[in-house]
Formats: structure tokens, C-alpha cells, sequence
């Protein structure tokens, strides 16, 4: 039962730019798993590296080096496509095709048909709230409803993993909040879900474990507390504090051996924080 | 694998069994056929089928120009308008349709969503061949109607007026007004048109596979549709072309070799135009309708072969 869902090693993807010479490497000897049944984010600014990773995952892109499987099936394997669903990003459907059309192409794509097919369909326009809108061609759908649709069709074969290449990137508060929900929903049910986004906030929100990218090799890598979680220091978050009070305060860690305080300030998301100081040490390196 | 048992009871939309490794058939005609006729939706709703309308509003318009000509001229004459212009839609439309929405499909993510579903790249070329040719089959099959109303409603006018103006005369015996009448019956409705409108959508399978290997390369459907007319036009002087090349090329194998390759890469569009003498009354010669046949299919297999080569380890 502990079989990953995805798993990727020593992955390197190298894009040659018509020269021979000249080349990109997106992704660089990168390896992580998805376990089977939780939320996994891959978080990258643009260009890092995370679109590359989920097309080769899914096949579409061989591997230059290294390799991905799916739930212990090679990603070139057809037969793993059976267990999984896809949105890719900003993702265009056939614009002449309804909502309800659109769900019933893809579903015989994976061979469904019949009642059964027509009972999914009902079933995943309700869970995507596009009931309403099943009827109308998706050329006239909002950039939202495009992405609830596209979520709607990944599900279609019911696939036990669920890959998302920024599910939530241009939608707006309340869109994205109804994405997210739906994410959290699919976990309860029992989906395995690889996502990649580089809004941290919502990243932290639904995920169980994260994976920090950057120039296609991962930085850091771990459940969300342990990730934020440093061992040895301690935060406070005070309200309404006094300039008085937090000079007290200041006054009382001064006076004991060995304690000081690292950083004083408004308190943030801390996963901005650590993608921040990560991103100004890759640069360091780079400089 | 089995489902995860503890998936809350009042959730789950679960109705298809999940595992790993189910079992994919090698080759799906359902998922072809799935392809296909979404590309015929894709087409139709594009309004394509207006074509035809146009198409009959022109062969009525000329059906019913009073020109100064034998009857046998003028049904010769509708038949030359509305046979050549089946042709140019069918080699034409194989063309654009085919050049446009294999890389729309690309450009667009469609293909991700479709090829992240368990459907092998050899389906979905054949699924977008099929519902282009679909479209083209029932295209050429409703103006070959239209054609043959009009063909025909002209041609009984015809046979009647003039067996009634010769008779009338008083001045032919029975076996010349047979004969005259048979004259205008050879330019009129006959079984052997069919051949001609099987030619056209031959070619237009032909050109349309050419187009689904140079697409699963080229970077723009511009380039796709230049280049295959330009394969189109050189195809129609293929016997021109390559007596020409053959000639100068006598001195070394590797050329020879070259020219033989090209010669088989450029499909011989000749081969499809014995059906322009069919439809001027000529007789079928059965011989080169089987040869069009199976050069046709050789000619599919071939291209889609080389398609898929091309088309299997393309990323996107
Ligand atoms: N087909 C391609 N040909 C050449 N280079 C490519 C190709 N696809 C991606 N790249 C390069 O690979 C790198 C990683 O791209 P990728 O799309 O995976 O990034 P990403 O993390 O998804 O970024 P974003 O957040 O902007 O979506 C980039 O430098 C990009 O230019
Ligand atoms: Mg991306």
C-alpha cells in the first residue's frame, strides 16, 4: 500500500535550442515522491523548472536522463494514464463543445460510455458547480469556469492521481478559493494530488508536503511544519504591543547568555519567507 | 491497489473501479472513432456545410445559362463547372483543415488533455484523418447529389425537346433520332461519374495524409498548407519532374537512390486524372481504377507510417 504515486529520480531534462551548442536545463538531476493519498506542491518562480517536470511525469516529454514513474508504471507507460488526470496550465478545451460535451469526449476517450458515463458527467458538472452551464460552449466560459471545467475533466476516469499545473493561476479570490476547496475535497476522498504553483499562500493552504524548486533542482523538500519549523528558535506574535513593552522585552533576552533576537518585525507568511530566503541564496550562488 | 477504505461515506462520486495497470487495448478503434467525429462537430460548427450551399447556387446558376450551344455542350459544360469544383474542394479543404487543427490543437493544450488520457498517438492521428475525410465523404457525396438533379432534370429537358423538334421535322428515321438522343445521353447522368467523385476524395486522402506528416513537424500550419501545395502542384508534373531528375542523375547510385525516394515521397497526383476524361463521357477503364485504389492506400500507409515516426517521440 505504501506504493508512491509518483516518483521521480535523478531527473534531468535538457532542451536543445536549435544550435547544438546552445541548451537549456530545466530540469537538473531533480528526484522527490508523491505518496500515495496526499497533497504534494512543487513551488518555483516562472521558469524554474515545474511545468517541465509534470509533462514528463505524465509522458508527453521524455526524460534526458533519470526517471519518473507512476505508481510504479514507467510515465510512458499508456496503462498509467489510466490513473491519472491532468490540467495543464492555462488550458483551452475545444471551444464548439458544451460543458457536458466536452466531460463526455474525454470520458470516452477512457473508454467510458453509457449510463455510467452519464452519470459521472452529472456528478462532476454538480462537483465543479458548472451545472448551470453545461449546456453552453465552452467559448463563451470564463477564465474560472475554464479551470473548473478542466479539473472536472481530469477527473472524468475517476484516476487515482491528480496532476495540476497551476490550478488556481488566473482566477480570481473566489475562484481560487472554490478551487482550493475542491482540492482539500479530493484529498478527503482519497486522491493522491501533485500540484505546482507559486502562490505560497495557497500552496500552504492545501498541501501536506512541499517541494521547493529552483533552476529545476530542489532546494528543499518536506512536510509544511517541518519546513517552517526552526528548531532552535522561538516566535512570538504579540498585538498591541508598546514600543515600551517590546523594549522591555528586548532588554530581558539581551540580558540572558546565548539568546538574541534574529529578526524583529510584522510577522508574515512564512512560507514567502522561506521561498525569499532561498531565492536571494540562489542568486548569491549564481553572483 | 484498491480503493482507499476510509474515504468518507457521504462523498465519493466513485463509479468506475480504479487500478493500476488496467489493461489498455493495443489499438482502440472506439477512441479513433471518439477523435474523428469531434472533428467532424469541430468542422461542422465551423459551418463548413455552408461550402454546399454555395456550391448548389452556382451549379443551378450555370445549369440554367441560356448559352448558344448543342445540348450535349451545355450538360458537358455544367459537368466540367461542378466536377472541377468538387475536386478543388476536396484536395483543398484535405489541405487547410488538416494543416489548421492538428497544430490548434497543440498550440491550444487540447493535445495535452487528449494525450494525458490513455490514447496512443497513432489513434489520434488516424481520428483527425478520419473526421477530415468524413467531412470531405459527405461533402462530396451531397454536391454529387445537387450535380446529378440538375444533370439530369437538364438532360430529360433536353432528350424530350429534341425528340419532339426531330420527329416533328419529319425528316430522320428512328434509328438516327436514337442515335442523336444517345449523344446527349452520354453527356448526361451516368453510373461511371461516381468514379470520377471516388478519385476526387482518393486525392483528397492522399493530400490530406501528406499534410499529417508535414504538420507533425512543421512549426506553422502557413508552412504545413505552402508546402503541401507546392507538393501538390510538383505531384501533377510527377512524370515531368522525374524523368527529368532521372535523366541528369545517370552517373552516380546515391543519387539515383535520392530520386528514388523523392519520387515516392511526392505522391504521383496523376495518377487521379483519368477521372476528367470520365467526365467528359469517356469510358472507365477498369484497370486504372484498381491501380488508383491501391496506390491510395499504399500511399496512407506510408504517410501515416511516417507520421507516427515522427509524431510518437514529439514533445510538447
Ligand atoms: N519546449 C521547450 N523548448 C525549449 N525550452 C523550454 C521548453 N519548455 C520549457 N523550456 C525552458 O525550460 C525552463 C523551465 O520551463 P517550465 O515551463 O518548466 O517552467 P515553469 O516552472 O513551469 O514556469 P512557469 O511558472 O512560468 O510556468 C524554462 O527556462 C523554459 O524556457
Ligand atoms: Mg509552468
Amino acid at each position: 500500500m505504501s506504493e508512491p504515486a509518483v516518483e521521480v529520480k535523478n531527473l534531468t531534462k535538457v532542451f536543445s535550442l536549435g544550435l547544438k551548442k546552445d541548451y537549456v536545463v530545466a530540469v537538473d538531476n531533480l528526484s522527490f515522491e508523491v505518496k500515495a493519498g496526499e497533497v504534494y506542491g512543487l513551488i518555483g518562480p516562472n521558469g524554474s523548472g515545474k511545468s517541465t517536470t509534470m509533462k514528463v511525469v505524465l509522458g508527453l516529454m521524455a526524460a534526458s536522463k533519470g526517471s519518473a514513474k507512476v505508481f510504479g508504471l514507467d510515465s510512458g507507460d499508456i496503462r498509467a494514464r489510466n490513473e491519472i488526470g491532468f490540467l495543464p496550465e492555462n488550458p483551452y478545451f475545444y471551444k464548439h463543445l458544451s460543458g457536458a460535451e466536452t466531460l463526455r469526449f474525454y470520458g470516452k476517450l477512457c473508454g467510458m460510455k453509457g449510463a455510467a458515463l452519464k452519470d459521472r458527467i452529472g456528478e462532476l458538472l454538480k462537483l465543479v458547480d458548472l451545472e448551470g452551464a453545461a449546456n453552453r460552449r465552452l467559448g463563451g466560459y470564463s477564465k474560472g469556469m475554464l479551470q473548473r471545467i478542466g479539473l472536472a475533466q481530469s477527473l472524468i476516469q475517476n484516476p487515482r492521481l491528480v496532476i495540476l499545473d497551476e490550478p488556481t493561476a488566473g482566477v480570481d479570490p473566489v475562484g481560487s478559493r472554490q478551487i482550493r476547496d475542491l482540492i482539500m475535497r479530493l484529498r478527503d476522498e482519497g486522491y493522491t494530488v501533485f500540484l505546482c504553483s507559486h502562490l505560497l499562500e495557497q500552496v500552504q493552504e492545501v498541501c501536506d508536503r512541499v517541494g521547493i524548486i529552483f533552476k529545476g533542482r530542489m532546494r528543499r523538500e518536506g512536510t509544511l511544519d517541518e519546513l517552517i519549523e526552526i528548531e532552535n528558535q522561538t516566535s512570538m506574535t504579540i498585538e498591541n504591543a508598546t514600543p515600551e513593552l517590546i523594549a522591555e522585552i528586548n532588554e530581558l533576552i539581551r540580558s540572558r547568555a546565548g539568546a538574541r533576537v534574529v529578526e524583529e518585525g510584522h510577522s508574515r507568511t512564512s512560507l514567502e519567507h522561506l521561498f525569499i530566503q532561498i531565492a536571494e541564496r540562489s542568486r548569491e550562488e549564481k553572483s | 491497489m484498491s480503493d482507499t477504505p476510509n474515504a468518507p461515506a457521504e462523498s465519493a462520486p466513485r463509479t468506475t473501479p480504479r487500478g493500476a495497470g488496467k489493461s489498455v487495448p493495443i489499438f482502440s478503434i472506439g477512441r479513433v472513432y471518439t477523435i474523428a467525429s469531434s472533428t467532424v462537430t469541430q468542422l461542422v460548427r465551423m459551418k463548413t456545410f455552408y461550402f454546399l450551399l454555395a456550391f448548389a447556387l452556382v451549379v443551378v446558376a450555370v445549369g440554367n445559362f441560356n448559352i448558344p450551344a448543342t445540348p450535349a455542350k451545355e450538360l458537358s459544360m455544367i459537368k466540367k463547372v461542378a466536377f472541377g469544383t468538387m475536386d478543388i474542394f476536396a484536395w483543398l479543404f484535405a489541405i487547410v483543415a488538416t494543416a489548421l487543427l492538428i497544430p490548434k490543437d497543440v498550440e491550444d493544450r487540447t493535445l495535452y488533455t487528449i494525450l494525458s488520457k490513455p490514447v496512443r498517438r497513432i489513434e489520434y492521428l488516424l481520428g483527425k484523418l478520419g473526421g477530415v475525410l468524413s467531412v470531405i465523404a459527405i461533402s462530396l457525396v451531397a454536391m454529387y447529389a445537387i450535380c446529378a438533379v440538375v444533370i439530369f432534370s437538364r438532360e430529360s429537358l433536353f432528350v424530350a425537346a429534341e425528340y419532339d423538334s426531330m420527329k416533328a421535322s419529319g425528316q430522320y428515321t428512328a434509328a438516327e433520332i436514337e442515335e442523336q438522343l444517345s449523344l446527349i445521353q452520354q453527356q448526361g447522368l451516368r453510373a461511371e461519374l461516381g468514379i470520377a467523385v471516388l478519385a476526387s476524395f482518393f486525392k483528397a486522402s492522399v493530400v490530406a495524409a501528406v499534410t499529417i506528416f508535414l504538420s507533425t513537424f512543421a512549426s506553422s500550419s502557413l508552412f504545413t498548407i505552402i508546402v503541401s501545395i507546392l507538393l501538390f502542384l510538383i505531384g501533377h508534373a510527377h512524370h515531368m519532374a522525374s524523368s527529368f531528375w532521372l535523366d541528369e542523375s545517370g552517373n552516380s547510385v546515391v543519387v539515383q537512390m535520392m530520386v528514388k525516394v523523392i519520387k515516392i515521397l511526392i505522391p504521383n497526383y496523376q495518377l487521379f486524372s483519368f477521372s476528367e476524361g470520365i467526365v467528359q463521357g469517356e469510358a472507365v477503364v477498369a484497370a486504372l481504377v484498381w491501380q488508383m485504389g491501391g496506390l491510395t492506400a499504399g500511399y496512407l500507409v506510408v504517410f501515416l507510417l511516417l507520421s507516427l515516426l515522427v509524431f510518437v517521440d514529439k514533445e510538447f
